[in-house]
């Protein structure tokens, strides 16, 4: 028969309503959360005052002379599946997709929260360790959202205000993959604009912006 | 001006476990490091065996040069002598004891 499984059912229901519940809970989304209120019966809420009561049973109608005249068939049946542990999250990299929408929490590597040291704030003056400006300092504007190079910089305890500066929205990772050098060019300008006031206003800044680090005999990495 | 941005370290050999050497790990004895806390600011770093051989070869980010790098990796301390233990991607070879090799100041904690 259609509705029936070859192999042998392990719940008692007899009925074919039943089996299509399924094999491993597949076809109903709600099952599958392991926090899923059992609904077997009706939910007896804490507040009196809720009369609302979930209608958790259904009575139907069975065929056949000796099998009594209804039956009452639950309509949210127990998973025949729960997670040994509370639902993972998991590390969706950004090729996969899943098609079935389960209200799984996903939390693929474009969505990690980056977190920042708390040495380095908008303002700080950083000195690059590694690339082709190692050595530079530079003013700290603002984190994009995927984190890069963060380690590969020290945080100066020198820092400038730049609260005032407003720096353009679409400064973001993907503008900065592309080259598109009018755009750069006119962004640059609108930025520098705004700080090289305040570099020239605090004392020597300047000059030290200028400055390239670097390690001496004198001055080593653990001091 | 020098541009050093790196430590200055010498490969003073390999692991050692009671008879024989492992290879696979090396020790680094720090230049400007002579206590235990200075190893701790260490740990993580990066490090770099760096070499020049006859024959040019591609190099990321610049012309193809005779320099060649073997990157490793500050995994811990060494005992209470002020060592640390690298991991390097291939193992060092064994003429290098005694020379120089390179601490970088990434990833860093500052």
């Amino acid at each position: 028969m259609a509705g029936e499984k070859a192999e042998k059912p392990d719940t008692k229901e007899k009925k074919p309503e039943a089996k299509k519940a399924d094999a491993g809970g597949k076809a109903k989304k709600g099952n599958l959360k392991a926090k899923t209120p059992k609904k077997g019966k009706p939910h007896c809420s804490r507040n009196p005052v809720l009369k609302e009561k979930v209608l958790a049973t259904v009575t139907k109608p069975v065929g056949g002379d000796k099998n009594g005249g209804t039956q009452v068939v639950k309509l949210h049946k127990m998973p025949r599946y729960y997670p040994t542990e509370d639902v993972p999250q998991k590390l969706l990299s950004h090729g996969k997709k899943k098609k079935k929408k389960k209200k799984k929490k996903k939390n693929p590597l474009s969505q990690h929260v980056r977190k920042l040291r708390a040495s380095i704030t908008p303002g700080t003056i950083l000195i690059i360790l590694t690339g082709h400006h190692r050595g530079t300092r530079v003013v700290f504007l603002k984190q994009l959202s995927n984190g890069l190079l963060l380690k590969f910089v020290i945080a100066t305890s020198t820092k400038i205000d730049i609260s005032s500066v407003k720096i353009p929205k679409h400064l973001i990772d993907a503008y900065f993959k592309k080259k598109k050098l009018q755009q750069h060019k006119v962004d640059q300008k609108a930025v520098d604009s705004q700080i090289l006031p305040k570099i020239k206003a605090a004392p020597q800044l300047q000059g030290y912006l200028h400055s390239v680090f670097s390690l001496t005999n004198e001055f080593t990495l653990t001091n | 001006m020098s541009e050093r941005l790196w430590s200055k370290a010498i490969f003073v050999g390999y692991e050692w476990d009671l008879w024989s050497q492992r290879e696979h790990m090396a020790l680094l004895k720090i230049e400007g490091v002579f206590a235990p806390d200075g190893t701790e600011f260490c740990l993580g770093k990066r490090c770099a065996y760096v070499y020049k051989v006859k024959d040019n070869k591609v190099t990321p980010g610049g012309k193809p040069n005779k320099t060649r790098v073997i990157w490793g990796k500050i995994t811990c301390a060494h005992g209470t002598i002020v060592m640390v233990h690298v991991k390097f991607q291939r193992n060092l070879p064994a003429k290098v004891i005694g020379l120089r090799i390179r601490v970088m100041m990434y990833p860093s904690g500052i």
